[in-house]
């Protein structure tokens, strides 16, 4: 009897061990499972709108779009109105995932092996080596959110961040236009529905 | 004046008159953030600069990327890998010098070690049978080698041809080619000249092939592809420091 009670304690506390696994542990597993759910996509999605579809499910599932494209905007999220932050947070997550499904097929065939996730500074750095066919191996390094729920915040790709490159870009261009962000949000549309 | 030193007082000039085409206006003073930004984008000479990415770009568009479009689509993918093999086959020995230069000795043994396979199994550098063996190239130049020893990186600078660059790796760049290079110890009659000539040709449009889409892909999505050129390729020549500085545990390398 006493046996069976304890075995029947022990059931929750094992089901809750996940829960209580580090957190470096987590952001691993969210790009091993973010990993293997994109190369299924690229290897399985019959059309490019279905593929889309896929991509966007994924995405919205792992990553903190938000926070991205806050990022993204640096100090220029401060001095835009509330409605420009909402039409632009907008506007960049279809930006992005077009870019990302337009590059669907480039993930064919890529087997990528996760290595070791560390902690740096409020974030985890989970670093991966990414095989292409007849392609050298490149070095990706996945950013994820420390506190709360893992979230992919940036990809680093042989040492160059995907959110500073974008920040930088954007912070170039409303340089050169009088640092207006409406006419970034009026390019932004053209780039989300222009063809391809 | 001997030609091969020809290249490099063009490179010079243009540099200089990089220098006297006109500075970027800071930002006001009553703007921190927009201070940090031009600080940390370290591009004084942006008008400059940006004229000549515009020049370059022009002849990317009429000259480098068509010739590169169809050497991707003529040469097969095989002959393509064997021509950038032994490209970066006959570069091993500038690579070695610098791995000596900046201390590294594990670096070093696997450039030794990569020359021997290749040279051997890879049946003189046509095949990179060191990578398949785990022993990965990377990449050692003069420019690092002066950040290994703790040069500043001076302001950004886009050269004409050369393109992203720095006062650093440009004069990196100029060691390696004119000082470090194995084919200028040959000799330096007119053969040496022209396989120098034809070989700095065929790794540009090599490299050139190599980045095709990536570059198409930064020019299509890019708002500001200048600012954006500017960005990776910085970012990208810090990381490659960092790792010539540092090994895989995130200490710096220790000095022999």
């Amino acid at each position: 009897m006493i046996a069976r009670r304890f075995l029947l304690a022990a059931v929750p506390a094992l089901l809750a061990l996940p829960a209580h696994a580090d957190d470096t542990d987590a952001a691993r597993d969210l790009v091993v499972t973010l990993g293997r759910q994109l190369s299924e996509v690229a290897n399985t999605a019959v059309t490019a709108e279905e593929r889309r579809a896929a991509f966007e499910t994924l995405l919205d599932g792992a990553a903190d779009i938000e926070s991205i494209a806050r990022f993204c905007l640096g100090r220029f999220w401060r001095t835009a109105t509330p409605e420009q932050q909402r039409v632009y947070t907008k506007l960049f997550r279809t930006v992005l995932l077009r870019n990302i499904a337009g590059r669907a097929g480039e993930y064919k065939g890529v087997v990528m092996e996760v290595g070791k996730a560390q902690r740096r500074e409020d974030d985890i750095v989970v670093s991966s080596i990414v095989n292409r066919p007849g392609n050298a191996p490149n070095k990706i390094d996945w950013i994820v959110t420390a506190a709360g729920a893992p979230r992919l915040i940036d990809v680093v790709a042989e040492g160059t961040s995907l959110r500073l490159t974008q920040r930088s870009d954007y912070s170039a261009f409303l340089g050169s236009h009088g640092n207006k962000i409406d006419i970034l949000i009026e390019a932004l549309k053209a780039q989300a529905a222009a063809p391809g | 004046m001997r030609p091969m030193f020809r290249p490099l007082l063009l490179m010079i000039a243009l540099v200089s008159s990089t220098l006297l085409a006109g500075c970027a206006v800071p930002p006001p003073g009553n703007d921190p953030e927009a201070i940090a930004e031009f600080k940390e984008n370290n591009d004084p000479l942006e008008p400059a600069n940006r004229f000549f990415y515009q020049v370059n770009d022009a002849l990317d568009t009429v000259l480098m990327k068509p010739v590169a479009t169809i050497y991707r689509g003529v040469v097969p993918k095989p002959v393509r890998s064997v021509v950038h093999n032994v490209l970066n086959h006959i570069a091993t020995p500038v690579v070695l010098i610098n791995d000596i230069l900046q201390g590294d000795k594990d670096r070093a043994g696997a450039t030794i070690s990569r020359f021997i396979v290749n040279s051997t199994l890879g049946l003189g550098g046509v095949f990179d049978m060191a990578s398949d063996l785990s022993i990965p190239r990377h990449d050692a130049d003069f420019g690092m080698t002066l950040a290994v020893w703790g040069a500043p990186e001076g302001a950004y600078l886009f050269l004409p041809i050369l393109g992203p660059s720095n006062p650093r790796d440009g004069i990196g760049f100029a060691v390696d080619t004119f000082g470090l290079d194995p084919l200028g110890w040959v000799g330096r009659g007119a053969a040496v000249h022209d396989l120098r000539r034809a070989r700095t040709g065929i790794s540009a449009v090599d490299a050139r092939a190599e980045y095709l889409d990536a570059f198409d892909e930064v020019k299509a999505q890019a708002l500001d592809p200048y600012a954006t050129v500017r960005s990776l390729t910085r970012q990208y020549r810090a990381a490659r420091i960092g790792e010539a500085k540092r090994d895989e545990t995130g200490a710096v390398k220790k000095s022999p």
